[in-house]
């Protein structure tokens, strides 16, 4: 009991708890400020941001430890144990690090050489692989849909011949959302999308009169159907993507053209 | 019964309870440092969005940062009314800090829902896989965090916390403290500098 009394009355008064939750904040706002792209201090920084900022984050961690759960003030067995697994979490944190970044080639490579599309289960294809056998140019019919609620067409690669007359049936079988079906040039269905958010859903979420927009439905109700027809264009890699805000992270696929 | 506790004879000459709360409070070190580090190899190799800077809103966790931070601040005067045997005082530190460590929760529910329809999922990338593993085994930890307070709070309403009990609190309170540090780490990590990572075209070369 005499031992316990002993280290209570070393514990920091209410003022000094107040004046470390105040250290706590401040830091905090420091580093907001640093990376806050308005204080425009993020520029003049460049790569040094990362060290100032772990070496704050440590700072704050250290007191907290120190302070709140009273390290300073105990036996310091019980800092010896901590730390001992803190050492150890770093050291496993550094060494799976390592062991990633040393294999050759980087992970990107081998994911990109090892992607294999997500294809729900007992789904059946919505439209040609891109490796099927060309065919004379024609009028084409293409049928896609939304995978149930889920943020999904139901292909991620559509592929047809230049000149082909399209007619791409889009079905959105959601009981909840709201999807279209939209052509644009290759890498240009976030712009695309976030440039339609403007035009709002009664302009169907794409932006008018734009280029890089191929083809497009109107907006497709739940459990509605609309079809839209065009000429396929000049050979190459385009994309399909719902313009509806948000949904192109997750919506879209490749629409690739012979 | 805490008082035949303090003279336990251990062989450390330390408490047992308290030590077991550091050796737990160490080893959940590893836990925490296997998902960050995996965060951290993935970091920038999602092959599709949606990437953090299209997501993250770092103004928005800096004030549940502050949230969190006043809760250790509410649990540390918790514990000192506990010592001076202020009964209500402790259960209404306690409660504050649960209420806070609630608000806490609110926003990370808020931002998991906003992800959500953002199109960020366990199942997408790379990033909503090892984002939310980590967050949510956080915001776990922090749930937990909530009962225990409540279930303490309760306790001292009944008159059950004082000085001979402060141990029970002083556990508490290094449990919640832990949940509190290992979010200083991953805000560092995921929010103030993963937080305005871009898709691969901007990553390319790393
Ligand atoms: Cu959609």
């Amino acid at each position: 009991m005499a031992h316990q009394t002993e280290h209570t009355t070393n514990h920091p008064t209410f003022m000094q708890y107040v004046l470390i939750a105040i250290v706590l904040f401040a830091i905090t706002i420091v580093e907001f400020v640093l990376i806050w792209d308005r204080a425009g201090i993020v520029d003049h920084l460049g790569a040094s941001k990362i060290p100032l900022l772990v070496g704050l984050s440590a700072v704050k961690f250290a007191i907290v430890i120190m302070y709140y759960m009273h390290l300073k003030f105990d036996n310091r067995l019980f800092g010896t144990v901590f730390i001992a697994g803190l050492a150890l979490a770093f050291i496993v944190g550094i060494a799976l690090l390592s062991l990633f970044v040393a294999f050759e080639g980087g992970q990107r490579d081998f994911a990109e050489a090892n992607a294999i599309p997500y294809v729900e289960h007992g789904e059946e294809a919505g439209g040609e692989s891109p490796d099927d056998p060309p065919v004379a140019a024609g009028p084409v019919a293409i049928a896609i849909n939304a995978v149930g609620d889920a943020f999904a067409f139901s292909s991620t690669s559509l592929s047809v011949n230049s000149g082909d007359e399209v007619t791409v049936t889009f079905d959105n079988p959601s009981a909840t959302n709201s999807h279209n079906f939209v052509v644009v040039q290759n890498g240009t269905k976030d712009a695309v999308a976030g440039d339609g958010a403007a035009a709002g859903p009664g302009g169907n979420w794409v932006p008018a009169g734009d280029s890089r927009v191929i083809a497009n439905t109107v907006v497709v109700a739940p459990g509605g159907s609309e079809q839209v027809i065009f000429t396929a264009p000049a050979p190459g890699t385009y994309q399909f993507v719902c313009t509806f805000p948000g949904h192109n992270f997750a919506m879209f696929g490749d629409f690739i053209v012979h | 019964m805490a008082h035949t506790a303090e003279h336990e004879y251990t062989t450390t000459g330390l408490n047992h309870r308290k030590m077991l709360m550091w050796v737990f409070l160490g080893s959940d070190c590893l836990f925490f440092a296997a998902l960050i580090a995996t965060y951290m190899v993935y970091r920038g190799q999602s092959l599709v969005g949606p990437y953090p800077v299209d997501i993250i809103n770092v103004p928005v966790t800096t004030i549940s940062t502050f949230v969190l931070l006043m809760s250790s601040f509410a649990m540390v005067q918790a514990l000192a009314s506990t010592h001076a045997n202020n009964k209500n005082a402790i259960v209404g530190w306690l409660m504050a800090t649960a209420i806070l460590g609630a608000i806490f929760i609110g926003f990370q529910i808020v931002e998991f829902n906003t992800f959500k329809n953002e199109g960020l999922t366990l199942g997408g990338n790379l990033f909503g896989a090892t984002f939310f593993t980590l967050t949510g085994f956080h915001g776990a930890h922090v749930t937990l965090g909530i009962i225990w307070l409540v279930i303490m709070a309760i306790v001292g309403a009944k008159g059950r916390l004082g000085p001979d009990t402060a141990l029970d609190v002083e556990l508490l309170g290094l449990y919640w403290h832990f949940v509190d540090i290992v979010w200083i780490v991953i805000f560092t990590l995921l929010y103030l500098i993963g937080g305005f990572d871009a898709g691969p075209a901007a990553l390319s070369g790393g």
